[in-house]
């Protein structure tokens, strides 16, 4: 299960995305929000993954179909940023 | 099967002189120009700094994750539409959906969006662009929008033929109507050309007008001896075509009646235009009304207001309407709400019907001395009381040579 906790940072972002695009109260936004009820359909999908892109600076290659929640956004974003992290491609090894 | 009758049902238009049929028909009316210096920060780099842009805002009319995937020509498209639609009233597709279609106009399509892209990849060094761009910038883009607000699964199609897009749009929407083959049809054009690139390129053809060193409201001067081309505008407009039966049957106020549409093409050049395409597709389109030229009571002309097209209409005019020419009042609203490019055939045909429809035929504004080789009776004085006026042609030609002329009625005269 997805969990406030679990996702910090990211999902404090995509929370703040929603509720200023969509005019409602960040706390109405759980991780298990279901994005079929933002109406994010497949096109809102990929506008959110690339603003959060840019923020996160990360790159995706394809969006995945399957991210039913806002924490699975979140847990996606995190998934990138993770494996960024481990392999910082021709950045210098961190010792 | 004989050839069914197609009602007008439903007017939409966004337009420099007002969004809604009451307030664009008011300013012509009163010979009001929407012809100004434009504000736009780039303004600077144009050598003639007028167009006729609409004031629009469109946070007003989408949520903002719709407004990020819609150009300012799908905007002006989908508002045009719903006005349209809340004129001719909601249940107008409820029996039809799947025999209800959609045909727009548009010269440039998104061309804000590759404007836009343009300067974000080349001037900015923008390693990517916005992931709706392709959405935002195709051609089909307004009509598709238009055809998913409303559900209709009929043919949804986009023509481009330059100036005269819309009037094909419409024309070939009142075909589709008359075989038989769709009941309702949504039929106009959109265009939103007033950006850096798109003025620019149409700055190096040399065809836009001069600022009137007096009144840039007074730039655009159709058929007048000082005219020195056209004003770009931009905007929409949007009409509800209805088999006059299924408008009947529901109640519908029924507006006008499209009678006929001709098209031809010059296929001489592609800027100058010829007196034989245009007369011929005044003829077709007279031939598929049946009616005779003395039947027309006003010619919304295509008077865009540079030397080689007034002096020819009015020529391709007095070819068609031989000794009636001299009795047919003639106008052109571009002195007002500038050149719409691939929405100007829609935009003026809403004109044509509000004009019969009120009994009042606009005027041609900046109009003081004709040039010798116009020489028709072009409203000139103000607009005209013409209570009588039950007939009308609308003309639309274009770069590239594609002529297309739609007749239409007055519910009056349709009825009588």
């Amino acid at each position: 299960m997805n969990t406030p906790t679990a996702h910090g940072q990211t999902f404090a972002v995509v929370r703040e995305l929603i509720a200023k695009d969509h005019a409602i109260a960040p706390d109405t936004l759980t991780p298990d929000t279901p994005l079929q009820s933002l109406e994010i359909d497949s096109l809102a999908l990929i506008e959110l993954i690339f603003t959060l892109e840019e923020r996160f600076d990360v790159v995706a290659d394809k969006v995945p179909d399957d991210l039913p929640t806002l924490g699975s956004v979140a847990d996606y974003i995190d998934g990138l940023v993770a494996a960024r992290m481990a392999d910082p491609g021709d950045a210098a090894p961190v010792a | 099967m004989a050839a069914r009758r197609v009602a007008v049902t439903g007017l939409g238009v966004v337009s420099p002189l007002g969004l809604g049929e009451a307030s664009f028909f008011e300013s012509l009316q009163a010979g009001r120009s929407g012809v100004r210096r434009l504000d736009a920060p780039f303004r600077e780099r144009l050598s003639t700094r007028i167009g006729a842009p609409v004031e629009f805002d469109g946070a007003a009319h989408f949520a903002p994750p719709r407004l990020r995937m819609l150009d300012r020509v799908s905007q002006f498209a989908l508002v045009a539409a719903r006005q349209a639609v809340d004129g001719a009233g909601q249940d107008v597709f409820d029996k039809a959906r799947g025999r209800a279609g959609v045909f727009l106009g548009t010269g440039m399509g998104g061309a804000q969006t590759t404007d836009d892209g343009y300067r974000a990849l080349y001037e900015q060094g923008a390693a990517r662009l916005p992931p709706f761009s392709v959405l935002m910038a195709m051609n089909h883009a307004a009509a598709a929008w238009i055809g998913i607000e409303f559900g209709l699964q009929g043919p949804n199609l986009t023509y481009s033929t330059a100036c005269s897009s819309s009037a094909v749009a419409i024309g070939e929407a009142w075909r589709r109507i008359r075989s038989g083959e769709m009941d309702v049809m949504l039929a106009g054009g959109s265009e939103a050309p007033l950006n850096l690139g798109t003025l620019k390129a149409w700055e190096a053809l040399k065809t836009l007008a001069g600022e009137d060193a007096d009144d840039p409201s007074s730039s655009c001067k159709p058929f007048a001896l000082n005219r020195s081309g056209m004003v770009l505008g931009e905007g929409a407009a949007v009409l509800v075509l209805e088999e006059w039966e299924h408008a009947q049957r529901r109640g519908a106020r029924i507006r006008g009646e499209l009678i006929g549409y001709g098209l031809s093409t010059d296929s001489s050049h592609m800027t100058h235009p010829t007196v034989e395409g245009q007369a011929r597709a005044m003829t077709l389109a007279l031939e598929s009304a049946e009616i005779d030229a003395s039947a027309i009571h006003y010619i919304n002309a295509h008077g865009t207001g540079t030397a080689a097209n007034d002096a020819t209409e009015t020529n391709a005019i007095r070819q068609v309407f031989a000794a009636h020419a001299d009795c047919v009042p003639v106008s052109s609203t571009k002195s007002m709400h500038g050149h719409l490019l691939g929405a100007a055939g829609a935009v003026e045909l809403v004109a044509t019907l509000l004009a019969l429809e009120r009994g009042t035929l606009p005027p041609t504004i900046n109009l003081r001395m004709a040039d010798p080789a116009c020489d028709l009776d072009y409203i000139s004085d103000g607009a005209r009381q013409a209570s009588g006026a039950g007939v009308a042609m609308s003309n639309a030609f274009a770069f590239g040579g594609t002529n297309a002329v739609l007749v239409c009625r007055s519910a009056d005269a349709a009825h009588a």
